[in-house]
């Protein structure tokens, strides 16, 4: 089973997030860059199909120089081999040039599956997953929480509002991870070591044959007009007393009298 | 060693990614390079990337700098202000004395401001591109030794995955035991395996005791109209209020790039009075007209804390063994009396790697060739500025104006002062008992105001600083007897571990009389004041899984 994994590098949520001068976007130089942690979820569901069933599993991602150290990350955990789309014309790309772009690149890759995250936590965007299988013209499963696969098909659990739908299609197919899918391995010390030693390929826009005047920044579909900062997280307060009883009456007490709730 | 763990040889091995350990890295791989020896070498850090746990003022002094990267300026070395102009004060409450005559040593010509978070991502960039393994988000947890503890054999890392019971989860991954010829600790101050080499093999025995200082700094961002930013000075050091003249302690405020400045006040942990809390001292420095001044109008961005070694000289340990070095705030080589120690932290790291590469020449590992390193640092600018300030921090220490003798003779001796060997008291043995008006002034705080942008709570601060720990493991502070915090501790001391962290890790619960110590471990902002200050020895700081712990990126 030749496994392909979509994986975005994005900025730790945790890590001093400022919007830049020109309030479209953020400021990068001090920031810490991560895996996307919905893609983590996907290199481990590979990762443990693999194992199971043979294979390979391949990172491909579009970005910069430094994504280099998220493909690297996944080649630590156990993927096989890393392919990244590095084209200084395909910054800045929405999310469905980025599906265009990848799906260019999986042209060029053998898969039977391919596993996505559900978004990335950068831009929220819910795209990139979906397009690329429609461009692939393939089936997909979006939110899952527990897949098997069985004579050519694989079977998903999607999660949707209160509960889960089943469904069922032949591969090849494209998933999107859902938290609740497994629990991400770390990268080890020896296979950060053996991770220097994979293959990774570097591709231009030219190599995958796209177009460079259909992709990138000024041919968004979608601008984006303003960043705003979330609204600052405020104390939390502890809720006191010694009984069930006593907590939930002081909890109504709190939300009636000082959220003004209820 | 423990059987079930793989092992992973080096040739040498670096402990902490700090600027010690990074400079010694880089210098060796470039002096390898000139002998034609292809090391394996590789570098831990338990912070999720480099810099993330590195927290300074800084002004730094480029000695070692120049000589490791010599074209450092046109490397992109991350440098804030090229240059460093002072203004040096006493501080009283609400007035300030500008101090006429400034020691040489508290001169900065030449110096520049950095970011210490972001420099050592810079060196760790450097170490990588020579080709050394750097490996974020790995903590040394336990010593390797050899079988009869006469020498070090390597470090091995910590299990990650385990929840808080101790049980694997389903991600559980072992630690590794990484072995080298030649293991260097940098693990800054208060480090915790350099704890275990002093009990094993004894490098403290004769010294005086190891002593620190605990710093809590922000980062802010200016309004771009502020004149700070566009006038002469660049540097404000004070002394005095929020402290008297019973603690010792100072403030600093650092012109930054990018209309930000960095602001810290730095607490000497011999502290006698068991009510003081730093944090509230540095909200009270804050307020002082000559910082408000300047902050005005400033917006927090990140803020934290950390300790730095004030020992100096005559804490030194022994700095080699059979196996391994030790170099940086580690071991004791922090210049209190500049408060620098990054420049001698790079220059320890650097003197190392040359006695690493005579070991390799040599085939010969042991403290016969190692103690090179010991005779290198002897001769070094290291020596001569930690040997002028060998009785500093206890001069400091003194009560009163006594300690303007005491400096001032020590100026004009040259570092003898009055006394030669003035004695060091360790910072858990000083606190005083609390008296009942003491007591009464803590249970009636005064109000303060936070407006979440330039004044923050302890909590929003530790938000600020980005720490974020594994919730389900096992908690890495050890607290032995929690007997003594309900009893005696309390009973004497009012808990004082509730106000000295500066990240609200420690809490009492009081329920109807039965008092309770509770635990925040993933507050924790790795600063390790607890272990050094708890007047009981009660606490003992362990490395939680790797990458856990603050995201310091601009401090
Ligand atoms: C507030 C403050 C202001 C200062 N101002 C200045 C100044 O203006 N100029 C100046 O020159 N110096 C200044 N210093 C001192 C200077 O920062 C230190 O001397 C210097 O950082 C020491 O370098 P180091 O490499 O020895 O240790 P550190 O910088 O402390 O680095 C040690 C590293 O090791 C890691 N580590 C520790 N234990 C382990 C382990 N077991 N496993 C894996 N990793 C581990 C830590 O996470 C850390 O990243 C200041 C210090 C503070 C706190």
């Amino acid at each position: 089973m030749d496994i392909v994994v979509l994986v975005k590098q994005v900025p730790d949520t945790e890590a001093l997030i400022q919007i830049a001068g020109d309030g479209v976007s953020i400021k990068t130089d001090n920031i810490k860059w991560v895996m996307n942690p919905y893609d983590e979820f996907a290199v481990e569901e590979a990762l443990q199909i693999r194992d199971a069933n043979e294979g390979t599993v391949t990172i491909l991602t579009m970005g910069t120089d430094k994504a280099v150290e998220t493909i690297r990350t996944a080649l630590a955990m156990g993927a096989d081999q890393g392919v990244l789309i590095n084209d200084p014309a395909a910054e800045g790309s929405d999310g469905l040039a980025v599906a265009k772009i990848l799906a260019a690149a999986l042209k060029d890759i053998p898969y039977d599956l391919i596993i996505a995250g559900q978004r990335g936590v950068d831009d929220d965007g819910y795209q990139v997953g979906a397009a690329v299988a429609e461009y692939m013209g393939i089936p997909q499963a979006s939110l899952v929480i527990k897949e098997e696969i069985s004579d050519g098909k694989i079977k998903c659990d999607c999660s949707i509002e209160g509960g889960t739908v089943v469904t069922e299609a032949p591969l090849p197919v494209l998933f999107t991870t859902q938290r609740g899918l497994n629990e991400p391995r770390y990268a080890s010390l020896p296979g950060i070591m053996k991770a220097k030693k994979k293959p990774l390929d570097q591709k231009t826009l030219a190599d995958i044959g796209i177009d460079p005047s259909t992709v990138g920044l000024a041919n968004r579909k979608v601008k984006i007009k303003a960043l705003n900062p979330p609204p600052e997280r405020k104390a939390v307060k502890m809720i006191e007393g010694e009984t069930p009883e006593e907590l939930a009456a002081a909890l109504i007490k709190v939300l009636h009298e000082e959220a003004k709730v209820v | 060693m423990a059987q079930n763990r793989e092992e992973m040889p080096l040739d040498v091995l670096f402990v902490g990614g700090g600027p010690a350990n990074l400079a010694g890295a880089v210098h060796l791989m470039n002096l390898a390079k000139e002998k034609g020896l292809e090391l394996e070498v590789g570098v831990i850090e338990k912070g999720d990337i480099i810099g993330a746990h590195s927290l300074s003022g800084a002004i730094l002094d480029p000695i070692a700098l120049k000589e490791l990267v010599p074209d450092y300026m046109e490397k992109g070395c991350p440098i804030e202000e090229t240059e460093c102009r002072d203004e040096f004060y006493f501080f009283t409450k609400n007035s300030q004395y500008s101090v006429p005559f400034t020691p040489k040593y508290m001169h900065n010509k030449g110096c520049h401001i950095v970011s210490l978070s972001k420099f050592t991502r810079w060196l760790g960039e450097l170490a990588e591109n020579a080709g050394v393994n750097i490996f974020p988000g790995f903590a040394g947890t336990e010593v390797l030794y050899d079988s009869d503890t006469t020498g070090v054999l390597g470090v091995a890392t910590g299990d990650k995955g385990v929840d808080k019971e101790g049980k694997q989860k389903s991600n559980f991954e072992p630690g590794i035991e990484l072995t080298a010829k030649v293991t260097v600790f940098g693990e800054g101050p208060k480090g915790s395996l350099i704890r275990d080499i002093g009990e094993k093999m004894g490098i403290f025995s004769g010294k005086m005791p190891q002593v620190f200082e605990t710093a809590i700094k922000e980062v802010i961002e200016l309004p771009e109209s502020s004149p700070f930013l566009s006038g002469d000075t660049t540097v404000i050091h004070s002394f005095g209020y929020p402290f008297g003249l019973h603690t010792k302690g100072g403030g600093f405020l650092y012109r930054m790039k990018d209309s930000m400045v960095a602001l810290g006040l730095v607490v000497g942990l011999d502290y006698e009075d068991s009510g003081l809390e730093p944090y509230h001292a540095f909200l009270d420095y804050k307020k002082h007209p000559v910082i408000e001044e300047v902050i005005m109008g400033g917006k927090v961005l990140q803020q934290g804390a950390k300790t730095l070694s004030a020992g100096g000289y005559y804490t030194m340990p022994k700095l080699a063994v059979n196996g391994a070095l030790f170099v940086g705030d580690s071991a004791s080589m922090l210049n209190i009396q500049r408060l620098k120690g990054i420049h001698t932290a790079m220059k320890s790291g650097m003197l190392a790697a040359e006695s690493i590469i005579s070991a390799f020449e040599k085939d010969d590992y042991t403290v016969t060739t190692l103690s090179e390193y010991e005779t290198k640092v002897e001769q070094s600018f290291i020596m001569k500025e930690l040997k002028a300030a060998r009785n500093f921090t206890q001069a400091l220490s003194k009560h009163g104006v006594s300690q303007f003798v005491h400096v001032g003779a020590q100026f004009i001796t040259g570092g003898r002062g009055i006394f030669d060997k003035m004695p060091i008291e360790e910072d858990s043995s000083t606190l005083e008992k609390m008296t009942p008006a003491q007591v009464k002034m803590l249970e009636t705080p005064s109000a303060r105001e936070f407006d979440g942008e330039l004044y923050i709570d302890k909590l929003t601060g530790v938000y600020r600083s980005g720490t974020q720990h594994e919730e389900d493991q096992p908690c890495h502070l050890i607290v032995h007897d929690l007997n003594i915090c309900a009893g005696e501790c309390y009973d004497h001391y009012r808990n004082p571990c509730t106000r000295f962290c500066p990240g609200q890790v420690y809490e009492i619960e009081d329920s109807g009389g039965t008092r309770r110590l509770k635990l925040n471990p993933s507050n924790c902002l790795h600063c390790k004041t607890c272990e050094i200050k708890d007047p009981f020895k009660n606490i003992t700081w362990t490395c939680p899984e790797g990458g856990g712990g603050p995201n310091f990126s601009i401090t």
